[in-house]
């Protein structure tokens, strides 16, 4: 086994041209993609325009009055109570949120209008506006209690939006986060997708935590570094397709070896490959244009099992072109994958951009995807740092691996006896 | 030692090999000589355990090698058509690799690759890339990775295709040295009548996928013992001249060779004079006559109608 590794690795060290396509190609579209599409991730307010309706379903000057009589009936002190009276009065979640929205900054990106519940509706049916914010009965009330006098559990907003998973709503989502945890909330937002009505999803609360959004640079580094590590997979295969030309591959038959020595440590080189070819490109990505900024070892852990199981997965692959290509006695193969099938295969990933305005059936196949999966694992790493949240794509990437092996093992030309 | 039975190999209505049967006593150096597609590689690719045949055996000191590859292969050393080398890599790191595949390691594996890297004469340019070396050079090293294991049967398959005469040499004599100083059992395939005539003690030779004739040089020349090569070089090409000398009575076959006629005439016979004869009234003028004794490329022609190198 030891033999094929290390004549493996020094065959692809010594070709040029293909380490310039793992690792230099994917670097250079990193840093154009990076800098280029910058805007996109990061404030380009003109991409995220949206058209908000805000329904109040209350009195806001009587809610904050009830909540005034309520302190003048708790018997404290004058100068207290006037204190409480004031902050009440000043404090009022509506106002401060219709500020926010109002602010000279954001409304660059959102134009607010007031509407009553039912033609807020009819607005987002008709797709006049995005999103509508929905301040409920109580709410006023409820987040004075939760701010004052720590009653409360907090006043509940309700997000409803036409497309739950475009990037606006996404950012409306953060806006509103962001706006919770100003007023120290401890308050949920409802998010309803635009075919259900508030009154049926009461109870769905999904409480959401502030996160920082992933950069430009972070998303095309994993993006990136997931599309090209599937090209060790046609470079594998390329390298088998030669033996076979060449006769060397009669040669190492001639030698006794189990042929499945061979397959296997065609997987585990390109698994070892894959694995340095992540590392270098996240390493150097993380030191020129400081795409990683947490430097904890529990990150880089975190980094580090992603990037083993999606090497293994591509080990998989690499393995299942060196059985078909075997099989077929042709280069066709390499060819077709490293031609077309990567980049299809990126694109439903989503290495080339988000999937989020794609059709579900699409982001499912990408989903299944070893470098959807992945990129999909890298993403949730980075937002929270939670292992709970990698099962899921990382399950994924193990189950498709499998596909892989089986398959590879069952086309592959054993050859025990002659020929 | 080695010996094949009514070997047969079909590729759906083709038939490369045909009811082949063949003997390699230890320690002998056997031809096969045969024109390109005369099945000479398919045969060489069954023998090797390489490629299952359609019918027949193949049998290592009178055992079957067809379902149990593995003694067969650890007394094999292939020297294969191709150079089935990494180019990327150096000699050096490609005996090494052919080396460990077969377990060798440590000290033993250090001293057989300069072994066999003296043998082939190319110790001292070890270290550079296989595709940086001559068409010569790279066969050299193909032959020292079938080596590495100290094979007792050598078989290889147009080993000089493509190369210069000095490393063409170089390479017949290492052959010649294994044969006769080691005692290795060789099974040489080629086109060139002369490598084989040098090297092999016995000759088969094939066509359309049949062995049509085998024995030893002198045997294989003795079909022609009655008979005698005559070249007459012209001024010039004369074909209606050629094609009048080839149909005169007594002349068994006749070759156009340039501005030359090659006649294959019995021995004794006095043909010369109407041969000459006949060129003079036709105005054609003889610059050469070369009267030769048969080659086994004679005898190729003989047999097959055809040249090797057709």
């Amino acid at each position: 086994m030891g033999a094929f590794l290390i004549k493996d690795i020094m065959l692809l060290l010594r070709d040029r041209s293909e380490l310039l396509i793992l690792l230099a190609m994917p670097f250079l579209l990193i840093a154009i993609l990076g800098f280029s599409l910058r805007g996109i991730f990061s404030g380009d307010l003109e991409a995220l325009e949206m058209d908000i309706a805000l329904v109040s379903e209350e009195d806001e000057a009587q809610a904050v009055a009830s909540i005034q009589s309520e302190i003048g009936e708790m018997g404290l002190p004058p100068e207290q109570a006037q204190a409480l009276k004031q902050a009440a009065e000043s404090a009022s979640p509506q106002t401060m949120l219709v500020s926010l929205l109002e602010d000279e900054n954001l409304s660059e990106l959102v134009t607010v209008e007031r509407m009553g519940r039912v033609q807020a509706q009819e607005s987002l049916e008709k797709e006049t506006v995005d999103a509508v914010i929905t301040l409920p009965q109580g709410f006023t009330r409820d987040s004075l209690r939760n701010m004052l006098f720590g009653e409360s559990s907090g006043g509940e907003i309700e997000l409803l939006a036409a497309d739950l998973s475009s990037p606006q709503t996404d950012v409306l989502d953060s806006i509103l986060n962001e706006f919770v945890r100003t007023v120290n909330f401890e308050a949920s937002i409802s998010r309803l997708s635009g075919q259900e009505s508030a009154a049926e999803v009461s109870g769905g609360i999904e409480t959401i935590t502030a996160r920082e959004p992933i950069t430009s640079f972070q998303y095309y580094t994993i993006g990136m570094a997931v599309m090209f590590v599937l090209f060790v997979g046609s470079t594998i295969a390329g390298q088998a397709n030669m033996e076979q030309k060449q006769m060397v591959f009669d040669r190492i038959r001639l030698s006794n070896r189990s042929p499945l020595l061979y397959l296997s440590s065609k997987a585990i080189a390109a698994a070892a490959i894959v694995f340095v070819q992540l590392t270098l490109l996240f390493s150097l990505s993380a030191l020129l244009f400081r795409t990683f900024a947490a430097d904890s070892w529990t990150f880089w852990s975190g980094i580090a099992i992603i990037s083993i199981t999606l090497a293994s997965a591509v080990g998989c692959l690499a393995a299942l072109m060196v059985a078909i290509t075997l099989r077929l006695e042709s280069d066709a193969v390499p060819a077709i994958f490293s031609g077309g099938v990567i980049s299809l295969m990126a694109f439903v990933g989503g290495s080339f951009m988000p999937l989020d305005g794609m059709p579900e059936l699409l982001r499912a196949i990408g989903n299944w995807t070893p470098n959807g999966a992945a990129l999909s694992a890298y993403f949730s790493w980075l937002l929270e740092p939670d292992l709970g949240q990698l099962t899921g794509p990382l399950m994924r990437i193990a189950v498709v691996a499998a596909v892989f092996l089986l398959m590879a093992l069952a086309l592959f030309p054993r050859k025990g006896g002659a020929a | 030692m080695l010996e094949t039975e009514q070997l047969t190999k079909k590729f759906k209505d083709t038939v490369a090999v045909d009811d082949v049967s063949l003997v390699l006593n230890r320690g002998e150096s056997v031809g096969l000589l045969g024109p390109n597609g005369a099945g000479k590689s398919t045969a060489i690719a069954m023998i090797s355990t390489l490629m299952k045949p359609s019918s027949g055996d193949v049998r290592l000191n009178g055992k079957s090698v067809l379902k149990k590859p593995d003694d067969m292969r650890r007394v094999l050393g292939v020297v294969p058509q191709k150079i089935a080398l990494y180019e990327e890599l150096s000699a050096y790191e490609n005996l090494k690799f052919f080396g460990r595949l077969y377990g060798l390691s440590g000290n033993k594996l250090e001293q057989r690759i300069e072994y066999v890297l003296e043998l082939v004469g190319l110790a001292d340019r070890k270290q550079e890339l296989v595709k940086n070396y001559s068409g010569g050079m790279q066969r050299r090293v193909n032959l020292a990775a079938a080596m590495m294991h100290e094979p007792e049967v050598l078989i290889m398959d147009e080993p000089t295709v493509g190369i210069d005469p000095q490393s063409r040499n170089h390479l017949l004599e290492t052959i010649r040295k294994l044969n006769r100083d080691e005692g290795m059992t060789v099974l040489y395939t080629s086109h060139y009548m002369e490598e084989v005539e040098k090297l092999c003690d016995r000759v088969y030779v094939m066509d359309h996928g049949k062995v049509i004739a085998e024995g030893t040089k002198e045997e294989l020349k003795a079909i022609l013992s009655d008979q005698e090569t005559v070249l007459i070089e012209f001024d010039q090409n004369y074909p209606e001249l050629f094609t009048k000398l080839s149909e005169i009575e007594g002349v068994q076959h006749a070759t156009v060779e340039g501005q030359s006629l090659k006649l294959i005439i019995p021995r004794g016979t006095r043909m010369l004079a109407a041969l000459f004869h006949e060129a003079e009234r036709y105005g054609a003028q003889v610059i050469n006559v070369n009267v030769q004794t048969p080659t086994l490329e004679d005898v190729f022609l003989r047999l097959t109608g055809r040249k090797l190198r057709d």
